[in-house]
């Protein structure tokens, strides 16, 4: 219980409520710590930060699944989320897109078997000069192409087997 | 003169073939669209294709038919979709034979068919109830209700084509 | 929230289509033009008693004014003298227009209709159009919106639809069809708005918008069925009538629910079934509209909790006792019988109604017994009194609890009226959002002082109320003392335009709920509010016609003098004395007759020596009087049980037996004898109770936005009796409270809305949500009997005993335990006593 509620994250949480007059204010940035906490907005985060906000959990969940940013599906460790907006498409984004997909052999927003990767295409991140390019768990990675990714996803595959036999 | 003018007339029908028939023994061939009594079909697959929305009811000019609704589920199905016809009569004294409860179907369930040998000696036997109705399902095919997939009959109409 | 017209409103000018109208200032523009110039703006989102939100665009109109110079102010004028109008240069949306003087619209041009067409083209771009299937189908704004705007084609592919969920279950009652739902939010706002409850939510956004509810329990409120009235689809399914016939085939019977003081008027949408032996049976509840009473709402207890009327466990026919056994009879023999043994007593004769009795039935069985001698008329149940004080100083005749809002206070005492009178709740906490001030004085925490106290975070709603807590039992004295001991609070409530006191009698014998109503009339009668308009005194009495008791004759208070000095013969007319009470077996074993007038075979009954069936309020024309004291009638809606006969009837034939007086022939004559003999009743015909008027806002009939033709009122609005007697502010002797003594707990009986009373068990749908027999407990005292939360509890009282479930927290005081009342089979407590609770490991004798 009271999972994001704890000493974790306890400074943070004071530190949005100090900044709005109403607690149910810090709706969002707190949907943003459990999201941190179980990687995705589930139920028990929002059960939580309902509490804490002293909200209804329906209303908490509304706020969860209007904005884009708050995923309410469980994730892989990495969500790559690659730009495909026309200006990266010109370079080569869609294509790149696409090709880690089937790399992958995730569907859109799937992830993969191993619970490692979550492929979805976003709107514009500001960064078309170095396209193609996406966002890993919000950094960035740019000037991609299909051989530094799959260097990429191996040795982050690598990393799992090396975890999972020790 | 005028009374040989009208003989031939007479004469000329005696050698005529006799328009009247011996029915019962004969009976006319019908024209593919003659209304008749009326059939509740089903779909191919053996569900009902009534789904007791009660158009028919609503469209009848002689308030022959009634039809209670009942929900359906996937353990005790009878029709795609939701709803289903409980109880479904037509009183066949009432029955006027426009087909209008044809045209309102959204289903095409209820249709007209050729069967004119409707004679009762109760008034209640004329009271055609559901059972009466409905087709009976195809050789070998399960008859309704029965337990299906869940998650497969969702749509209560069929899928309507694109009229472009 | 409804557009305030009042008398001194004042009125401007706008014009409508070419043609001028005077409409009061600051009304609604879509109201207003349907209100005056019968002009149908439609809408879908917009709903007269909630705030506009202009989502569904539906409601666009060509909107200008006039036109006037920038520096000075002036009219400006086209060259023929009419003033210029400036309009703007995109359609606007009607439903977020409040009226100004100089404003024109235009509702009919090319350009409003191509939008109007547009929006009906977009909504059904994803709707399924399963309108055959649909329960809405033939009262459906979206249908008749659309035969009337619509294109009539649509350039959308048919396969492109959404194909979701149909059957998804917002709580036990309420089904949503997320295919057909087009994200209006009326039932959102509803939620918020009116009941204060914000259990659903919009989830997702754009094509994947939908209705959600993450609350637990889910969609779970007295008043959830209203949604399913007020939805503009067939999204919201009420699972009472899903698929129970189409809205063309019913036919609505206006009636009044049977169930509480509010009196809440409902049409009753009946057909032929064949299950009900192809007779008329109600199908469904529905509102209807009277802005002096329920508005076009209805709790869900009202919605769903018809069933009884049809139970198999109705009385059917006449049971004479013969022995130890029943024997059926007919009517003529025992009509007879009946007369004997009542002429046998020599006047030792008194009678007990309750309050579901009518007037025609109370008036009937009143002269009765006085005919035949005797002169007690007891009234049940013996918890609530104070009925000849509202008679005095209620609420003036032409009053609305809907007109209050700023500047007038609400004084609600010793009840919890979510559960005693969920109308009363919506109505008072509705006039708290308007500005009202609330107060709430109970001695444990209740839903309505969450309501009245706390902003349940809804937006900007700033809330002027406080909430008292006192000593369990100390109600009387708490309203005796208000000035003294709270005094800004009193202070408040005096100078209020108007005061509004609602005195329960809950933690109170019959003798504290006396002193507690009589104090608290005498603060009406101090300040000046008593006989103002909207200011006045409602007591929660319990059943439909409590008021209606008074003015028969009958009282609680009799009722005790009836236990105290048995009769010979007793005649119970729908009161289940038994089965409410566990002390009454004591004295009515000293009662040589019981004659018994019912609707079940209940404890009261299996000891009678007559059961006579007699017709509920859905079978046969009758009135009731409501806690306010308006008379509203209500008509024969479903077809007749078994023998059953109406009380009035049954009553008089028995009278006529006896020789006293010929027996009535209808219920409108036994209403006319009433306005002949009862003062108050005076001038009521069931004519002058068949009266309508045109009510605000216009939601019924022939428009094309609300759907339906449920909420039209077709069968008066009633006629509220007025104020009798000079009430005089008189001293009050508060009685001492309960006292427990060494080892030993108060119970304070409470009243649920829900509870396993015959009337309402036969209602299947609604039983998951009874709650399971409990004790409540301070954790103080849980303490003292070594009891935690949810453990099993014997608790012993004066005539009986039960084992119930735990429950403690500290919103209830210390020294009283809350033990609400016909939760078990077993009759528990009805006033306030002591008795003792242990812990036992044996479970509740009722699971579920």
């Amino acid at each position: 219980m009271a999972v994001i509620g704890n000493k974790k994250y306890s400074k943070q949480i004071e530190h949005h409520f100090s900044k709005y007059p109403d607690k149910r204010s810090a709706v969002m940035p707190l949907l943003y710590i459990a999201q941190e906490e179980y990687g995705w907005v589930n139920d028990d985060g929002i059960q939580e930060v309902a509490e804490l906000c002293e909200l209804d959990p329906t209303h908490v969940k509304s706020i969860a699944g209007f904005y884009t940013m708050y995923s309410e599906k469980s994730k892989g460790k990495y969500w790559l989320q690659v730009c495909t907006d026309l200006s990266c498409a010109l370079r080569g984004a869609d294509e790149f897109h696409k090709d880690l997909k089937a790399y992958l052999e995730v569907e859109e927003g799937g992830t993969t078997d191993d619970d490692l990767f979550t492929v979805e295409h976003v709107m514009c991140l500001a960064a078309c000069d170095n396209a193609p390019m996406l966002q890993c768990n919000f950094h960035y990675m740019e000037n991609l192409d299909m051989e530094k990714m799959k260097a990429w996803v191996e040795e982050k595959r690598a990393e799992l087997q090396k975890e999972l036999d020790a | 003169m005028n009374i040989i003018k009208g003989f031939m007339t007479t004469f000329k029908h005696v050698l005529e073939e006799p328009v009247t028939l011996q029915y019962p023994e004969q009976v006319k061939d019908f024209e593919k669209r003659y209304k008749g009594r009326h059939h509740l079909r089903r779909y191919d697959n053996g569900l009902e294709k009534c789904i007791g929305c009660s158009l028919c009811a609503a469209a009848c000019p002689a308030d022959a038919i009634w039809v209670e609704a009942a929900e359906n589920s996937d353990e005790e199905r009878y029709s795609p979709g939701e709803r289903y016809a409980k109880t479904y009569e037509i009183n066949m004294l009432r029955c006027i034979f426009c087909g209008y409860c044809e045209d309102a179907c959204p289903t095409q369930a209820i249709q007209l068919g050729h069967e004119h040998q409707l004679s009762f000696t109760d008034r209640r036997d004329a009271i055609y109830i559901k059972d009466m109705l409905i087709d009976a399902p195809a050789d070998g095919q399960e008859a309704t209700p029965r337990q299906v997939e869940a998650g497969v009959y969702t749509q209560s109409i069929p899928n309507m084509e694109d009229p472009s | 929230m409804v557009t305030p017209v009042k008398e001194d409103t004042e009125l401007v000018t706008i014009n409508i289509d070419g043609k001028d109208y005077q409409v009061p200032k600051g009304g609604n523009l879509v109201d207003m033009a349907k209100w005056v110039a019968g002009n149908d703006i439609p809408v879908f989102c917009y709903h007269p008693k909630m705030d506009p939100v202009g989502m569904c665009r539906m409601c666009l109109i060509e909107l200008g004014g006039v036109a006037r110079d920038r520096a000075t102010g002036d009219i400006q004028y086209n060259d023929d003298g009419t003033p210029q109008i400036r309009w703007f240069p995109k359609l606007q949306t009607a439903c977020t227009q409040t009226v100004n003087d100089g404003m024109y619209i235009k509702t009919n041009t090319e350009q409003v209709k191509e939008g109007r067409e547009s929006v009906i083209e977009f909504l059904l771009t994803s709707h399924p159009l399963d309108c055959p299937i649909c329960d809405k189908g033939g009262e459906c704004p979206l249908q008749n919106l659309t035969m009337a705007h619509g294109n009539g084609v649509s350039r959308m592919y048919f396969d492109d639809k959404m194909h979701l969920n149909k059957h998804y279950p917002l709580g036990d009652l309420i089904y949503l069809d997320r295919e057909r739902c087009i994200q209006c939010a009326r039932c959102i706002r509803f939620q918020d708005e009116i009941v204060g409850d914000d259990v659903l939510a919009f989830h997702e956004r754009g094509r994947r918008l939908q209705i959600i509810t993450n609350s637990d329990p889910g969609f779970d409120t007295y008043f959830s069925g209203n949604t399913t009235d007020i939805c503009p689809v067939g999204a919201l399914t009420t699972g009472d009538f899903r698929f129970g016939a189409r809205p063309w085939e019913l036919t609505e019977v206006p009636s009044i629910s049977p169930w509480d003081a509010a009196g809440e008027n409902i049409s009753l949408s009946t057909r032929l079934d064949r299950d009900f032996g192809g007779k008329a049976m109600i199908k469904r509840v529905m509102p209807r509209q009277n802005e002096y009473v329920n508005e076009i709402w209805i709790s869900d207890k009202t919605r769903f909790g018809h069933h009884f009327t049809r139970s198999d466990n109705r009385l059917s026919k006449i049971q004479i006792r013969k022995g130890s056994n029943f024997s059926e009879s007919t009517w003529d023999s025992t009509f007879k019988a009946v007369a004997k043994t009542l002429k046998e007593a020599n006047g030792s004769v008194a009678a007990i109604a309750g309050g579901s009795a009518t007037n025609e039935d109370l008036y009937e069985l009143a002269q009765l017994v006085t005919g035949l001698g005797g002169d007690k008329l007891g009234a049940w149940s013996p918890t609530h009194t104070g009925a000849d004080l509202v008679a005095q100083v209620g609420l003036p005749e032409g009053s609305n609890l809907g007109e209050l809002g700023a500047g007038d206070a609400i004084l609600v005492i010793a009840s919890d009226l979510e559960e005693e009178v969920p109308m009363w709740r919506l109505r008072l906490k509705t006039a708290q959002d308007r500005g009202a001030y609330l107060v709430v004085a109970n001695g444990r925490n209740t839903r309505l002082e969450e309501l009245a106290t706390e902003d349940p975070n809804i937006k900007g709603r700033v809330v002027d109320g406080a909430a008292i807590r006192y000593e369990a039992g100390s109600a009387a004295a708490v309203m005796a003392n208000l000035k003294k001991s709270n005094k800004d609070i009193a202070k408040k409530l005096a100078d209020a335009n108007h005061l509004v006191i609602v005195a329960g009698a809950e933690g109170l014998t019959l003798e504290g709920h006396r002193a507690l109503v009589q104090s608290a009339a005498n603060f009406l009668i101090d300040s000046g509010h008593a006989g103002k308009v909207n200011s006045g005194l409602l007591v929660p009495l319990p059943g439909a016609n409590g008021m209606g008791l008074h003015y028969m004759g009958f009282s609680p208070e009799t009722t005790q003098d009836i236990a105290a000095n048995p009769p010979k013969v007793l005649i119970v007319l729908n009161a289940e004395i038994l089965d409410d009470d566990p002390t009454a077996k004591t004295w009515l074993s000293q009662v040589d007759t019981v004659i018994t007038l019912g609707y079940f075979m209940d404890a009261i009954a299996r000891e009678s020596k007559f059961v006579l069936p007699v017709q509920t309020f859905a079978e046969r024309d009758g009135s009731f009087t409501n806690g306010e004291r308006r008379v509203q009638r209500f008509y024969t809606a479903q077809g007749p049980m078994g023998d059953a006969i109406p009380a009035w009837k049954a009553v008089g034939n028995i009278a006529q037996a006896a020789d006293l007086g010929r027996a009535k022939l209808s219920a409108a004559a036994v209403m006319v004898a009433i306005a002949k003999n009862v003062a108050a009743f005076e001038g009521i015909t069931y004519k002058v109770l068949a009266r309508t008027e045109r009510q605000f806002p216009d939601v019924g009939g022939d428009d094309k936005y609300y759907g339906g033709n449920a909420y039209q009122n077709t069968g008066g609005i009633g006629k509220q009796i007025a104020l009798s007697g000079t009430a005089k502010s008189e001293k009050v002797t508060v009685p001492d409270a309960l006292k427990a003594g060494k080892g030993e707990i108060v119970l304070l009986p409470t009243t649920r809305l829900y509870d396993r009373s015959h009337m309402f068990i036969p209602t299947v749908m609604v039983r998951s949500r009874v709650s399971l027999p409990f004790v409540h407990l301070n954790p103080k005292d849980a303490k003292a009997l070594k009891l935690a939360d949810g453990d099993y509890a014997e608790v012993n009282y004066d005539g009986g005993s039960v084992r119930v479930r735990a429950v403690v927290s500290d919103d209830v005081s210390v020294g009283a335990a809350v033990f609400p009342r016909k939760l078990t089979e077993k009759a528990t407590p009805l006033v306030p006593t002591v008795g003792t609770i242990t812990k036992v490991t044996e479970p509740a004798q009722i699971e579920g």
